[in-house]
Formats: C-alpha cells, sequence, structure tokens
C-alpha cells in the first residue's frame, strides 16, 4: 500500500477512535515521564476530556452517509453511532468514579495505568462496534478483554483483587476459545472473514449439512460471547470478578463491557446468521434458534434474580442483578421484533445510568469499609438524605417501577416480544415473575437506607466526581421515565432504524 | 375543564417544596401542605360543578412512540373521576389539617407532610389518567407513598414489617394488573379505556379473553383494597400514623381498587363469570373481615377489618351489576369511615393507648370527639336517616335484583355483624366507667376537631344525592351517556330496606345487651365456642398459613437451587474438577476449585444445547 493510498482513506470517520488512542498514548507517556509523588488525578481528568472530545467528534459525525474503509473492516454504520455513544457515555461516568476511587491501602504507583487502562478498554469495545470484519471484530474484543483482565486486579496488594482477575482471565480464555472455535466454523465454509461477503455467500447456501454445521457455531458463538454479557451459562464468574475488583472496574464491567458484549453478539449474528437459510422452514436459521436464545434468556433471569435473593454482599447482589438484566435484554434479541434496536438500545440507555448511578453510590458507602455488606445503607436516609433519595431512584429504576427509564425500558421489551407472531408470552411470563422476585431484594436495599437505624451517624465525605455521576445519573433516570420520546425521537432521528446495518 | 391536569399538581409541588425547604419549615410545613391541597379542592369542586353541565372532557398527545405504536398520556374528567377528584381532595385537605394537631411534635413532622404530598399527587394523578397505562403508573406510585407512610415510625419494627407486607401484597396484585393490561394491549392494541371498551363491544376480544383479563385486573384491584385472600396487609398496615390510616385505608388508596373496577366496568359487564368473581370475592369478604372485627381488641384493628369488610361490600355490588350502588357506597364510606379513623385518633390522642378493654367511659370527656364518633358508627352500621344507611340499601337491593340470592343473606349478615361490632367498639370506649386509671385525658385541639366535624356532616348529608325518597340524582348522572354502566336507579322490593334497617337495630341492640346493660355475659362466646372464638382472634389463621406457604415456599425454592448450583452442579463437574486438580497440584491457592466450576458449567450449557441441537435440527 503506498502513501496515497494510505491517504485517500477517509480517516474522519475514525477520529473518535483517534482521539481515544490518542488520549491513551499520552497519558501512557505522561505517566512515565511524570514525578513519582505527582498526584495522578491530573491524568484522570485528561483522559475524561478525551472521552468528552471523542463524544463531541462523535455528534458531529452522526449526519456522515454510512461508509467503510480499510477493505470494509471498519464501518460508521448508523449501528456503530448509536452504540458508541453508549458506550463513551458510559465510560465517561466510570471515569469520574476512577478519579474519586482512593482504596484505603492506596494505590498510587498504578493510577496512572489504571485511567489508560480504561481508555484502551474503550478502544477495543469502540472498535468492535464498527468492525465489519472479524478480525477486526476479534482484535477489538481481546483489547477490551485484555485491558480489562488488569484493571480487575490492579489493586496489587489485595488479595481478593487478584483473585477476581485471575478468575477473569482463566474464564475469558475459556470464552475466547469457544468464540474462536465457533468463528472459524463460519470461515471454513465461507472462506471469508468480512461479514458483508460472508452474509452474501451463506445466503446462497444449499447444502443441509452446511446448515447444520453453523447451526452448531452459533451455538458456540452464542454461548462464547456471552461470557461478556455474563448470562447462562458463561455467568458464574460475573459475582466473585464484581466483588473482587476495584468499584469503577465492576461499574465498567457492568455497564459499558456489557454494552460491549451486545454490540459484537448483535453484529456478528444478526449479519452472519440472518443470511443463512434454514433447513426446514422458509425463514433464515436465526429464527430457528430463537428458542435457544429464549431459553438462556429465562435461564438467566431465573439464575440472576433467585440467587440475588441470598446475598449479603452489595456488590455481589449488583453482579446477580445485572446476569439478571442481561437476561432480560436477550429476551427483546430472542423475540426479534421490528423494535428489537430500539428496545435493546433504550434499555442500554436506561440501564447504563440506573446502574452507574447506583455503583457510584456504594463507591462512596463502601469505599472506607473492608467490607460491602448490605448494612453499610441501613439509615443513609438519616445520614445524607439526597444520597438515599437518589439510590431510591436507582433501585426503583432497576426494579422496573413506573416513572424511571427501567420502566420504559421492560415495558418495551414486553411489548415487542407480544407484537411479534408467535408472541412470546412464556418468556414474557419469565420476565414478569422474575421482575417480582428481584422486588424482594431491591426492597431490602430501601430498607435498609429508610427504615434502619444508621451504625454511626458521621457524615458521609462528598466528592466532586461521584456527585456529579449522580446527579447526571438521576436525572436522566427520571427524565426519561417521564419522558421517554426525547430519547426515542433521538434514535429515531439520527439512527434510521439501523437500516444501513447490513448495507 | 381544561385545566385540571393542574389538580395533581399542587401536591407534587408540596411534595417538592417539603422535600426541600422542609427542614428550614418545620411544623410551618402544615401550612404549604393545607393551602397547596386546598388549591387542588378548590379545583376539583370547580371542575365537578363543570362536569354537570358539560360533556366528559378528554386530552391526550402522544408520549411515546415504540415502532408504529403510539402510546399517550393525557388526563380525562368524567363523571365517575370528577367526583372521585373532589373526594380524594377533600378527605386528604381534612387530613392534612387534622394532622397539624395530631402529628404536632413529630421530630419529622416535615417529612410527614412531604409524603402525604406524594401520596395526594399519585392518586389524584390515578384519578385522572385515561388509560390503563397511566393508571398502572400512578397505581405503582400510590403504592409507593402507602409504603413510605406506613413505614413512617420506622424504629418501631412493627411498623417496617408492616410496611414491607404491604408493599410485597398490593405487588402480588399489581402484577395481576400488569399481566391483565399487556393481555389486553395484545388483544385490542391499545390502552385507552375507550378504545378497549369499543373492541370489547364490537366482539373483536373472545368471551374467554374478556374473562380472563376482567379477573386479573380484578386480582389488582384485590391486593389494593384489601380483598381475601390478599387482605392481611391492611390490618398491619394500622402501625402508620393514624391520619394516614384515615387519608390511606380508608378514603383513597383502598378504594382505589373498588375504582379500578369501576372505571373498567364494562370490561367486567361483558362476562358474567368475570361480574360473578367480583360479587362472591366481595360477599365472601365483607362477611369474613366483619366476622373477624367482631373479636378484635385494638380500635384501629376494628375500623381496618371492618374496611376491609365494606369494601367486600363495594365489589359485591359492582359483581351484581350495581355500578352506581358501588360508587356511592364509596362515596359514603370515604366520609364516614375517614371520620371514624379521625375521631378514633383523638381518641388514642386522649388516652395514649389503642387497647379498647382499657378504655371506656370517655363519652363525658371527650365531648366532641364522642358524639362525632357516634354519627360515624351510626353511619356504617346503616341506621336509617345517614348516609350509610342509603347506599348499603343501594348494595342489598343490587345484588338481590341481580339475582343472587345466597350473596345477598351474606351481605345482610355481615350488615348484623357490621352493627354489632361497631356498636361494640363505640360502647367499650365511650360508655360506663373507665377501666384503668387513665389520667390527663383532654379534648383535642381545634385542627383536630374541625376536620371531623366536617366529615360528621358529610357522613349525615352525603347519603342524600341519591335516595329512593327524594329521586337518585347521583345514579341518574353517573350513568348519563353510557349504556354499559347498567341503570341509575335499581327498583327492588321495599322489604329490603326495613330488614336491613332491622338487621342493623338488631346488632345494635345485641351489643348495647352485652357491653351496656351486660344482660349477656361478654365470654358467652369464648365460653361457648372457643375454637369459634380462637379461629377469628387469629384472624382465621390466614397469616400463620401463608406463612407456612408462601416464605416456606420461596425458601425451599431458593434452597433448591443453592443445592443444585452447589451439590448437583460441582458434583458432576467434580470428576472433572477431580482430574484438572491432580494435573495443577503446583496452580496456586487462589484457584480454589471454583474456577473450573464456572468453566465447566459453560462447557456442560454449551454441550447441551448442542445435543438438542443435534437432536432436534435434522443431522441425527
Amino acid at each position: 500500500m503506498d502513501l496515497d493510498k494510505l491517504l485517500s482513506f477517509q480517516w474522519g470517520m475514525m477520529t473518535p477512535e483517534f482521539l481515544i488512542l490518542g488520549t491513551a498514548t499520552i497519558l501512557a507517556v505522561l505517566d512515565l515521564f511524570m514525578p513519582k509523588k505527582m498526584n495522578r488525578n491530573i491524568l484522570g481528568f485528561f483522559g475524561l476530556a478525551g472521552i468528552v472530545a471523542a463524544i463531541v467528534s462523535l455528534t458531529l459525525l452522526l449526519g456522515q452517509d454510512t461508509a467503510s474503509i480499510l477493505h470494509d473492516t471498519f464501518r460508521l454504520d448508523s449501528f456503530a453511532k448509536a452504540f458508541k455513544l453508549l458506550l463513551l457515555g458510559g465510560a465517561a461516568l466510570v471515569m469520574l468514579l476512577a478519579i474519586d476511587y482512593k482504596p484505603k491501602e492506596g494505590m498510587e504507583e498504578y493510577r496512572g495505568e489504571f485511567f489508560y487502562l480504561f481508555m484502551t478498554a474503550l478502544l477495543g469495545a469502540m472498535m468492535m462496534s464498527s468492525s465489519g470484519d472479524l478480525i477486526t471484530l476479534f482484535v477489538g474484543l481481546e483489547l477490551l478483554s485484555i485491558s480489562s483482565y488488569i484493571l480487575a486486579g490492579i489493586r496489587k496488594k489485595n488479595t481478593r483483587s487478584n483473585e477476581s482477575a485471575m478468575k477473569y482471565v482463566i474464564n475469558g480464555g475459556i470464552s475466547t476459545a469457544i468464540t474462536l472455535f465457533g468463528m472459524s466454523y463460519v470461515y471454513g465454509i465461507t472462506g471469508t472473514t468480512n461479514l458483508r461477503e460472508m452474509a452474501g455467500l451463506l445466503s446462497q447456501i444449499d447444502n443441509p449439512q452446511h446448515v447444520y454445521i453453523l447451526g452448531l457455531a452459533f451455538l458456540m458463538i452464542f454461548v462464547g460471547l456471552s461470557f461478556k454479557l455474563a448470562s447462562a451459562p458463561f455467568h458464574m464468574w460475573a459475582p466473585d470478578v464484581y466483588e473482587g475488583a476495584p468499584t469503577p472496574v465492576t461499574a465498567f464491567l457492568s455497564v459499558v463491557s456489557k454494552t460491549a458484549g451486545f454490540v459484537i453478539m448483535m453484529r456478528v449474528i444478526l449479519s452472519v446468521f440472518a443470511a443463512v437459510p434454514s433447513n426446514d422452514s422458509d425463514l433464515p436459521l436465526l429464527f430457528s434458534m430463537q428458542d435457544y436464545i429464549g431459553f438462556l434468556a429465562g435461564a438467566t433471569m431465573i439464575i440472576g434474580n433467585v440467587i440475588a435473593l441470598r446475598q449479603r454482599s452489595i456488590k455481589r447482589l449488583f453482579a446477580y442483578s445485572s446476569i439478571a438484566h442481561a437476561g432480560y435484554i436477550l429476551v427483546a434479541f430472542s423475540a426479534m421484533s421490528v423494535v428489537m434496536f430500539d428496545s435493546i438500545w433504550f434499555y442500554l440507555l436506561a440501564y447504563l445510568f440506573m446502574n452507574l448511578g447506583a455503583f457510584a453510590i456504594i463507591q462512596l458507602m463502601t469505599m472506607k469499609e473492608g467490607t460491602e455488606d448490605i448494612s453499610h445503607f441501613a439509615g443513609l436516609y438519616r445520614r445524607s438524605p439526597l444520597l438515599a433519595g437518589a439510590m431510591a431512584i436507582f433501585i426503583l429504576s432497576l426494579a422496573g417501577i413506573p416513572g424511571t427509564a427501567g420502566f420504559i425500558g421492560k415495558l418495551d421489551i414486553f411489548l415487542g416480544a407480544l407484537m411479534v407472531d408467535p408472541a412470546h408470552y412464556v418468556l414474557v411470563s419469565i420476565m414478569i415473575a422474575t421482575t417480582v422476585v428481584s422486588y424482594f431484594y431491591y426492597f431490602g436495599i430501601l430498607t435498609q437506607m429508610f427504615f434502619r437505624p444508621a451504625a454511626h451517624h458521621e457524615k458521609i465525605a462528598l466528592q466532586p466526581g461521584t456527585v456529579i455521576t449522580v446527579i447526571i445519573c438521576a436525572a436522566a433516570t427520571v427524565v426519561f421515565g417521564i419522558m421517554p420520546q426525547l430519547a426515542f425521537d433521538f434514535f429515531n432521528s439520527n439512527f434510521n432504524q439501523f437500516i444501513d446495518f447490513l448495507q | 375543564m381544561e385545566n385540571a391536569w393542574l389538580i395533581p399538581l399542587f401536591p407534587l409541588l408540596s411534595f417538592l417544596v417539603l422535600l426541600i425547604a422542609g427542614r428550614r419549615l418545620r411544623e410551618a410545613s402544615a401550612y404549604a401542605g393545607i393551602l397547596l391541597t386546598l388549591a387542588s379542592l378548590a379545583m376539583s369542586v370547580y371542575m365537578l360543578a363543570e362536569r354537570f353541565t358539560k360533556p366528559t372532557f378528554k386530552s391526550e398527545s402522544v408520549w411515546l412512540t415504540i415502532g408504529d405504536l403510539k402510546l399517550t398520556a393525557g388526563f380525562e374528567v368524567n363523571q365517575l373521576n370528577a367526583l372521585m377528584l373532589v373526594i380524594v381532595s377533600l378527605v386528604s385537605f381534612l387530613v392534612h389539617i387534622y394532622s397539624r394537631g395530631y402529628m404536632h411534635g413529630d421530630e419529622r413532622f416535615p417529612v410527614f407532610y412531604a409524603y402525604l404530598g406524594l401520596f395526594t399527587f399519585a392518586m389524584l394523578g390515578l384519578v385522572l389518567s385515561p388509560n390503563l397505562l397511566q393508571t398502572y403508573i400512578f397505581w405503582e406510585l400510590v403504592g409507593l407513598g402507602s409504603f413510605l407512610l406506613i413505614g413512617f415510625y420506622f424504629y418501631k419494627e412493627s411498623a417496617k414489617h408492616a410496611a414491607q407486607k404491604a408493599f410485597i401484597m398490593t405487588r402480588i396484585g399489581d402484577v395481576g394488573l400488569l399481566i391483565g393490561m399487556i393481555l389486553l394491549f395484545w388483544q385490542t392494541g391499545s390502552f385507552e379505556y375507550d378504545e378497549i371498551f369499543a373492541s370489547v363491544k364490537e366482539g373483536a376480544v373472545s368471551e374467554t379473553m374478556i374473562t380472563l383479563t376482567a379477573i386479573l385486573i380484578f386480582i389488582g384491584a384485590v391486593g389494593k383494597s384489601g380483598q381475601f385472600p390478599l387482605h392481611t396487609w391492611l390490618p398491619d398496615a394500622m402501625e402508620g400514623p393514624t391520619p394516614v390510616s384515615a387519608l390511606i385505608h380508608a378514603a383513597t388508596m383502598v378504594a382505589a381498587g373498588v375504582y379500578l373496577v369501576a372505571a373498567t366496568f364494562p370490561l367486567f359487564a361483558a362476562s358474567e363469570t368475570a361480574l360473578m368473581t367480583v360479587s362472591v370475592i366481595g360477599a365472601f369478604t365483607a362477611i369474613f373481615a366483619a366476622s373477624i372485627g367482631i373479636v378484635q381488641k385494638d380500635i384501629k384493628r376494628v375500623l381496618a377489618y371492618s374496611t376491609v369488610s365494606q369494601l367486600g361490600y363495594m365489589m359485591l355490588a359492582l359483581g351484581s351489576a350495581g355500578y352506581v350502588a358501588g360508587v356511592f357506597h364509596l362515596m359514603t364510606h370515604a366520609f364516614f369511615k375517614a371520620l371514624l379513623f379521625l375521631a378514633a385518633g383523638s381518641v388514642i390522642h386522649a388516652v395514649h393507648t389503642q387497647d379498647i378493654e382499657k378504655m371506656g367511659g370517655l363519652w363525658k370527656k371527650l365531648r366532641f370527639t364522642a358524639p362525632l364518633f357516634l354519627i360515624g358508627t351510626l353511619a356504617i352500621s346503616g341506621v336509617p336517616l345517614f348516609s350509610g344507611f342509603f347506599s348499603k340499601d343501594e348494595i342489598l337491593v343490587a345484588a338481590w335484583v341481580h339475582g343472587n340470592k345466597a350473596l345477598f343473606w351474606l351481605a345482610v349478615t355481615a350488615a348484623f355483624f357490621t352493627a354489632f361490632y361497631m356498636f361494640r367498639l363505640f360502647f367499650m370506649v365511650f360508655a360506663g366507667e373507665a377501666r384503668t386509671h387513665m389520667k390527663n385525658v383532654h379534648e383535642s385541639p381545634g385542627s383536630m376537631i374541625f376536620p371531623m366535624a366536617v366529615l360528621g356532616v358529610l357522613a349525615i348529608a352525603s347519603g342524600y344525592i341519591n335516595t329512593p325518597w327524594f329521586g337518585t340524582f347521583l345514579g341518574d348522572w353517573l350513568v348519563e351517556g353510557n349504556s354499559a354502566l347498567g341503570h341509575g336507579h335499581v327498583e327492588g322490593p321495599a322489604w329490603i330496606m326495613i330488614v336491613a334497617t332491622l338487621v342493623s337495630l338488631s346488632g345494635i341492640l345485641l351489643a348495647y345487651l352485652i357491653y351496656v346493660k351486660r344482660s349477656i355475659s361478654r365470654d358467652w362466646l369464648i365460653s361457648r365456642a372457643p375454637l369459634t372464638y380462637n379461629v377469628l382472634r387469629n384472624k382465621y389463621y390466614i397469616d400463620e398459613f401463608y406463612g407456612m406457604t408462601f416464605v416456606y415456599g420461596a425458601k425451599a425454592v431458593s434452597l433448591f437451587l443453592r443445592f443444585i448450583e452447589t451439590f448437583l452442579v460441582e458434583g458432576l463437574v467434580k470428576t472433572v474438577t477431580v482430574f484438572v486438580q491432580t494435573l495443577g497440584k503446583t496452580g496456586s491457592k487462589i484457584q480454589s476449585g471454583q474456577v473450573q466450576t464456572y468453566g465447566a458449567i459453560a462447557f456442560v450449557g454449551l454441550a447441551v444445547l448442542m445435543v438438542i441441537f443435534a437432536l432436534t435440527g435434522g443431522y441425527l
């Protein structure tokens, strides 16, 4: 490739990625040359500025037509734009939390790493949402994963953080192996790694044996990727890793990394398997796999919500709750209604705000304590009514109580699942039933906050970054709960129903 | 009527103002709350007056677009909700005034008023909703307000439990409503009341579906209105402050269930089975709760069971196609039951106990409360010329005319019980001599007497807007322009009125003989039928039954799943684990058996899926 060719690419469409990459590089260099004693917080703010700049550049790109560069490996379509916005927004809020994160034993020596690893993980996630090729997709996935492994173990002197990172790496390795195995079948049949070419070749497939192999490949890819979603059967790492990892990392894993998981899931599965004809019906293979996705969605919702009932540690509880939420989103995915993209995008948006807001408060309440027991929340209403009020908003939204964004998200999924023919009423019933189960543990936290006396009455030291996060999240949760049309209008006017998803 | 949407906003404003400035305002918070609810009340009265002359007003706009689907939000002023607006804002206003005296000196005074504002907002919003979805949203919000108010004295263990129980119990009902609502949407493609009723009328929805959705919606009403078998939270909810009991657990929230059935009445009317269910549950609850009320010793619990029983009456009326009777009783009950609760609060305020065994002889000491309590008691007992007499008569006529004679006689028996236990309560509290020494018994301040006096007037007067003697004005107006709601007045045999009067008078007489004249021993029931007494005293052991089944059931399921997690799955992969462990004994200690388990489970999951796929996917 000569220089002219290189310059002829529309590099402008990668501006957000370049900004993040540049920020990460500068952070790494700065960290290397900064005096050891100097406070690294400035690096965090620099990283935040990078993310905000990326958001701005992405909004400027919103109007741009769909295009791809680098031999169709990098696509900027409306799907990529929509989900990159979520990823960047989530990462910005996580960065605010990370700046305020100061564990008991201290981690000044690696605070620089802490910040730029978030940036590289984010870069990986963004690459995934724009990939048009299995190779870039996989590289993005690994960039996200490897950065997250280190982040989970960043508290080097804390054994639980180490344990968490170790478990994460091992499980991540297994999941990668399974995913790759599945992808290799698809490659073997089509002989290409480009998603669009694959779709074209697969739509003409007429050998039933190949279709059968593709079915197996589908299952492997789905199960492998369910690791990132923390959904059944690859959910078991979540509680251990969430508990041991530093709280901002937990927040990152449960929101940004999960969103990235859904992004790659939709990219691969919808573009590849929606094209494969089925052996026994006129519909694509994807539709005959609906039952499997539905089954795993049901299992995920049940496991997450039922086991959450017995948790005492707030972070483990949120781990199971995040498993359950992955299950809810999978319901929308398995229904494959016309509003699938709207509902998944909106749910992830709502989930981003309600979950990050909750994690901001969890970080505030547990950072100074050695443990994460729920009882730290006792009497929060007495100690700080506004914090308790904000936490109540997040909890109510997670539980799906009307007036919050979480309710609209769930309602959207319900309606989507009932809109299709045949309606998925079994899944909807499981979803309603497990939502009811979730009331028990969510309201346990509410009871702690409002109806129990506090163990000690000292004021809670508020930190600016955390407070900003809480305010943004609470406002967004309520605004999108009362006026969801704001989000849907934005979605419809900018992303045009992802009509260019496969073009 | 274009401005009706402002009505709920005043209490919301009160909530927000008190949330922010409550600490500074202290007890002056009461004035903010009182003024803002007064504004709501004034507007509601104006709306009602306007609705007499103008047709129903409805305003809606698109709230949410999902695909091609447009969900709307807005408000509607029809006869039913114009009436409800006045009832809710009036009782709320009076409770706001009353609480100034009752809650005086409480350190969380502003918080109490803030919660009252939130609750009133939710309740008024519920009443104005023109579609099921919006109703559901406010329905949940009402539950939240009630949760906060019941648990207001959170330092009391019992209050905390009661709040939780109320929340969970009503939530079980809410799920019924949610499913019913979604099913209706699935069938008719709309959440709008009008459109749903239109589809039902056209026959677009199958008979079984109508019955099913109506019953599911009724389950929601059962939870909120404390009907059997989800009634157990309501008596426990008496742990909340007494003004709350008057507002929420007498006049507004518990009536929301009845309101919901009334608002979706055309749906119920289309299914005989659904109506039957409503009337049977209603009649059974009426007699069941009344029988428990006979032996309770706590003044508020007696009233709580009486509320459950009266709500059962309303359900019976609606189930007997007596739309007007149900709504009429909803209104009169709101007034006389709120009066009774406020008067009970005044008694508790004076003697600092809720145990009626310890009271007695208060007639002379509480010179305002006592006669007002008597008015409420006469009204609820159905003594002629009081409001309860007329509305109860309407219900009995509806039950008789609708044809189910057994339910009619159940209702008559329940009326006898009601008169008996209410006068038992009255005599034990006010008649005779004090049974324990009480010092400093004093009448409550004017701020508490005034609301009671207003309600006292209404407890008598509100009956006269719908009587067989002076015209059925309310009934004719309520059903005007909507044939699905039935007739404004149902003619029944005249003897029903006489029977009702006799029954209520004999209940009073029996109470008089036992508790004042003492010509029948009080221990009569205990000595003759100790078993019955104990069953009644323990509320038919319903709570114990739930404790046994649900709680243990949930525990068992959760244990079972844990068992699977820890033993079955781990046992299954034990072989793998052991193998890996012997191979990698050098592995660090952190890698306990668990990580392998996680991976193994993913593998097993994948394998199971693949085997299923192999078996069903056509290869084998």
